[in-house]
């Protein structure tokens, strides 16, 4: 196995103009209750290491990425291979921008000190209980790694993390409800809650009944608009902050630009903030892959394109600094207190699809569990589709006050949206 | 279990193709299938020196353990591409070994590492059995022969062959606004031994693709040709695929909209793959049955389908994309029948069914297809035609077991009258129904099939599977994805 530093001293012999190494050495441990016929306990080590190489001549700048593998001896061959591929994908050249400090940010779950990951993922997998009648069998993984970057700089970063995940399949005997849940620290898994909402929701589908289509309000509560996913429903702001797609003219997002038309006037306007320096959020990290500091900035700024996800060459093409990209979203909260509007309302639970159209920022929403409020009636009902440009519907939405954090979301824990179409 | 948003296949843009494809240059095609990141190619594994670490292990084990399975892999990955812009190939390598042993309680262990070295190995096998164990007394079988496998072109060959795809494509045009063919090569090599067997295989899965973008009026359309097969390089091609796709991406469809309807429709294999491919997965395992609905399904009336309908899983097909010899857990590969004429009559499982598969082949073990075929009919599949609608192009199926809805997104939908093409078509939309409803209201099915392969990642591991499926007669409601 080729030593980091080994390959650091490789990579100064070479005329390259920047690398990074990049080395995590992970234990993972999974302890699966779901499948009760075949109970599994599995420990899984693995150290991968990669390195990213920038390499000039007069045509530009080309740069790769490598991963080395476990029985890469010869590390005067790897990066020799490693130049011969960034020199086949020159591109316009670009400078690297001075190396800054990484981001501080707290990632390893403190309660997990010296523990064994696998003692943890076994009482984790076993820990879980529903309300009556409702039955849980889960899946933990729970993953703890030491990340190495070594630059060019000189500089040499070393943090510790940890990734507790939990699937769980909640059961009445009649329905089911599979939740996945994912989180640095075991105690932002918030366990009991999501096992008791998902049992509130199987009792819910009891009384499922057909309901109509037609025009509606939309309250998606926080498993709906999530779907489970980091970002769910939010990630089409990530896709319009990208900064490459934006130099080539082909966002709909434009900086200094209400993101949809009367954006900016909704009361109180939307901001979105990227902070990938969020202690302890899952997509946080003091460095990037390409090698930069993660930084927070704004993406929308009530209501308006504020700024974009830099990678270092992106930053460099714009004489800026890089930010690492978007990774965790922050919300602003709203003022909306939770109240109904007086029409027909479909306040949604849980979904079982969600599909973006990158392009435009259209979507379906495939309903899975979903009250239809008109009135004082309330009728359950499963299925239905809705399709809404997110884009202006999020920007537009009015947004609880209340905040919840979960995963790479920190923001409102409900949404209203006026307006839209029940097809069922 | 991880839901995850999907990004609508097929609707995708110039901006995003450009992004997928590589705005700073074509070897960026290689992003887009993963294959960006490069391992660096190191010298052939010996495979009776692995045989040996294994074995050994495997005594280790067995001193301690009453149940012992040892997994191997050696997995490469070529990837060529080419588009507009230039070429690029990759290559990525990825060794693990699976040690799962049962303890005399009933519970599995497993301990994966990343090394398969002697070093590697033997650190694995301290960690399940502890310190120098003294190993068993194991007679195992005799080691199987070396699998016989297709030549791998080298890296200027597969160049050509990538380049072949594309050309003597007769209905390219400049209206084809971005255009790229692609190969795909994992070769793996698979050791399964345990105290009862030593099994050794080699699987060299091959995908050929082709992408074609044009725009129609301010959207783009996409369409794709692919083909994955089990084989050589050179044992398929995509054919008359690639100019069918260019044909399908310069079509100009039908504008407005029309309202939803529930009518006949006629599914092409790929969205009949789609709709078989997801239901399979969310009902016919071993997985699927720990959820109620499902298990109620498969206890209760078994009848799922119209009598039209058997469905069969079988990894023994020859060329099958998702074939295999032996799964992960070493149980010989066989066919396994999971509705026949309509009754459900099998589930594919794990722990010692055959079915028991690995993302990446070490990855955890799940209950998984691995070649579906959808039995063919006796019919031209233009005899299926009538009033309603033909879709063509499958994106996507997402189907829900606790509601047994599911929406079966295509490319397209060509309207059809007495049996005749009208030339209307629109761009985008789906088929809305119940499973129940769509398999209960098959009414015909074609004898002409067409196979599906599937590559998806999983915590970075692949997971390969393929579908071959007939065009399907049946009935639901069909709307377009687009508002108007």
């Amino acid at each position: 196995m080729i030593r980091r530093r080994d390959l650091a001293r490789a990579l100064d012999r070479k005329r390259v103009a920047d690398w990074v190494i990049f080395e995590s050495t992970q234990d993972i441990a999974i302890a699966d209750a779901v499948r009760s016929e075949k109970p599994t306990r599995r420990r899984e080590q693995r150290v991968r290491m990669a390195f990213v190489v920038h390499v000039d001549d007069s045509r530009g700048r080309g740069s790769t990425r490598v991963e080395v593998a476990s029985q890469d001896e010869d590390v005067g061959e790897l990066v020799d291979r490693a130049i011969e591929l960034a020199l086949a994908t020159i591109g316009p050249g670009w400078k690297s921008v001075p190396a800054s400090a990484p981001a501080k940010v707290a990632l390893l779950d403190p309660a997990i000190g010296k523990h064994d990951v696998h003692a943890i993922a076994t009482r984790l997998a076993g820990s879980l209980h529903a309300p009556q009648p409702a039955t849980v069998a889960a899946r933990a993984r729970v993953t703890r790694e030491t990340i190495v970057v070594d630059t060019h700089a000189g500089l040499t970063s070393k943090w510790d993390a940890s990734t507790f995940e939990i699937d769980a399949l909640v059961g009445d005997g009649k329905h089911s409800i599979a939740v996945h849940r994912e989180a640095r620290r075991e105690a932002d898994l918030g366990l009991d809650a999501t096992i008791a909402s998902a049992a509130a929701d199987l009792a819910l589908l009891a009384h499922a009944e057909p309901v109509k289509s037609g025009p509606c309000a939309l309250v998606l509560d926080a498993n709906a608009f999530l779907f489970d996913d980091t970002t769910g429903v939010w990630s089409v702001f990530a896709t319009q902050a990208d900064a490459v797609l934006e130099r080539q003219g082909l966002t709909r997002y434009r900086v200094g630009v209400p993101v949809a038309p009367g954006a900016e006037t909704v009361d109180p306007p939307l901001t979105i903030t990227s902070n990938g320096a969020l202690d302890f959020a899952t997509r946080s990290a003091p460095i990037g892959e390409d090698g930069d500091a993660i930084r927070r900035f704004t993406i929308v700024e009530r209501g308006i394109a504020k700024d974009l996800g830099l990678t270092p060459r992106e930053a460099a093409l714009r004489g800026r600094d890089p930010n690492g990209g978007v990774r965790n979203l922050m919300i602003s909260p709203g003022t909306w207190d939770g109240s109904l509007p007086n029409k027909r309302t479909i306040e949604v639970r849980r979904l079982r699809g969600l599909t973006i159209d990158p392009y435009t920022g259209d979507a379906s929403l495939e309903l899975a569990i979903s009250i239809d409020h008109l009135g004082a009636k309330q009728q359950t009902f499963t299925g239905g589709t809705i399709r809404l440009d997110l884009v202006a519907a999020l920007s537009r939405a009015r947004r609880a006050s209340t905040i919840i954090r979960r995963g790479a979301y920190h923001g409102p824990a409900q949404l209203l949206i006026d307006d839209t179409n029940l097809v069922v | 279990m991880k839901a995850r948003v999907t990004y609508a296949r097929g609707v995708i843009d110039r901006r995003e193709l450009l992004h997928a494809f590589g705005i700073a240059g074509a070897s960026t095609i290689l992003s887009a299938c993963r294959g960006g990141t490069r391992v660096v190619e190191h010298k052939p594994q010996v495979r009776d020196e692995v045989r040996t670490w294994l074995r050994d292990a495997v005594a280790k084990l067995a001193a301690v353990y009453p149940v012992v399975h040892v997994l191997a892999v050696s997995r490469r990955r070529t990837t060529a591409g080419v588009d507009i812009v230039g070429n690029g190939i990759s290559r990525a390598r990825r060794d693990g070994v699976v040690l799962a042993v049962r303890d005399r309680d009933g519970l599995w262990r497993e301990h994966v590492t990343s090394e398969l070295t002697a070093l590697g190995v033997a650190a694995a096998v301290r960690a399940l059995a502890g310190r120098d164990p003294r190993p068993a007394r194991v007679t195992f079988p005799a080691p199987p022969p070396r699998p016989t496998a297709p030549a791998i072109p080298d890296e200027v060959a597969l160049e050509k062959r990538v380049r072949a795809i594309t050309q003597g494509d007769a209905e390219m045009n400049s209206r084809i606004v971005y255009a790229a063919a692609l190969i795909d090569l994992d070769d793996a090599t698979v050791w399964s031994i345990s105290p009862q067997h030593d099994r050794e295989q080699r699987l060299v899965r091959v995908r050929k693709r082709a992408i074609r973008a044009a725009w129609a009026g301010t959207r783009p359309v996409v369409a794709e040709a692919e083909r994955g097969w089990l084989g050589g390089v050179d044992d398929f091609d995509l054919g008359a695929k690639v100019q069918e796709a260019t044909a399908a991406a310069l079509l100009l469809t039908t504008p407005g909209t029309f309202d939803d309807i529930e009518a006949d429709v006629v599914l092409d294999p790929s969205v009949t793959a789609n709709l078989i491919d997801s239901g399979a997965r969310a009902i016919f395992t071993t997985s699927a049955a720990r959820r109620p609905e499902v298990m109620r399904r498969l206890a209760g009336d078994t009848r799922i389908a119209a009598s039209l309908v058997t469905l069969v899983d079988d990894p023994t097909v020859p060329n099958a994309y998702g074939g295999f010899d032996f799964d992960d857990e070493g149980q010989v590969a066989a066919a396994q029948m999971l509705i026949e004429e309509g009754r459900i009559v099998g589930v594919l499982g794990d722990g010692g069914k055959g079915r028991g598969r690995r993302p990446g082949h070490v990855g955890p073990i799940e209950a998984a297809p691995s070649h579906l075929r959808l039995a063919a009919g006796t019919v031209a599949w233009k005899t299926l035609r009538g009033n309603g609608f033909l879709l063509e192009g499958g994106q996507q199926a997402v189907f829900d077991p606790t509601t047994d809805r599911v929406v079966i997104s295509a490319a397209r939908a060509r309207v059809l009258q007495n049996g005749a093409d009208t030339g209307r078509v629109f761009a985008d939309v789906e088929l809305v129904g119940t499973m129940a409803s769509l398999l209960a209201g098959v009414s015909g099915i074609a004898k002409e099939t067409e196979v599906v392969s599937y590559r998806e990642e999983i915590d970075g591991e692949p997971r390969w599977r393929s579908v071959e499926a007939p065009y399907v007669r049946t009935r639901g409601v069909v709307r377009m994805r687009r508002r108007a």
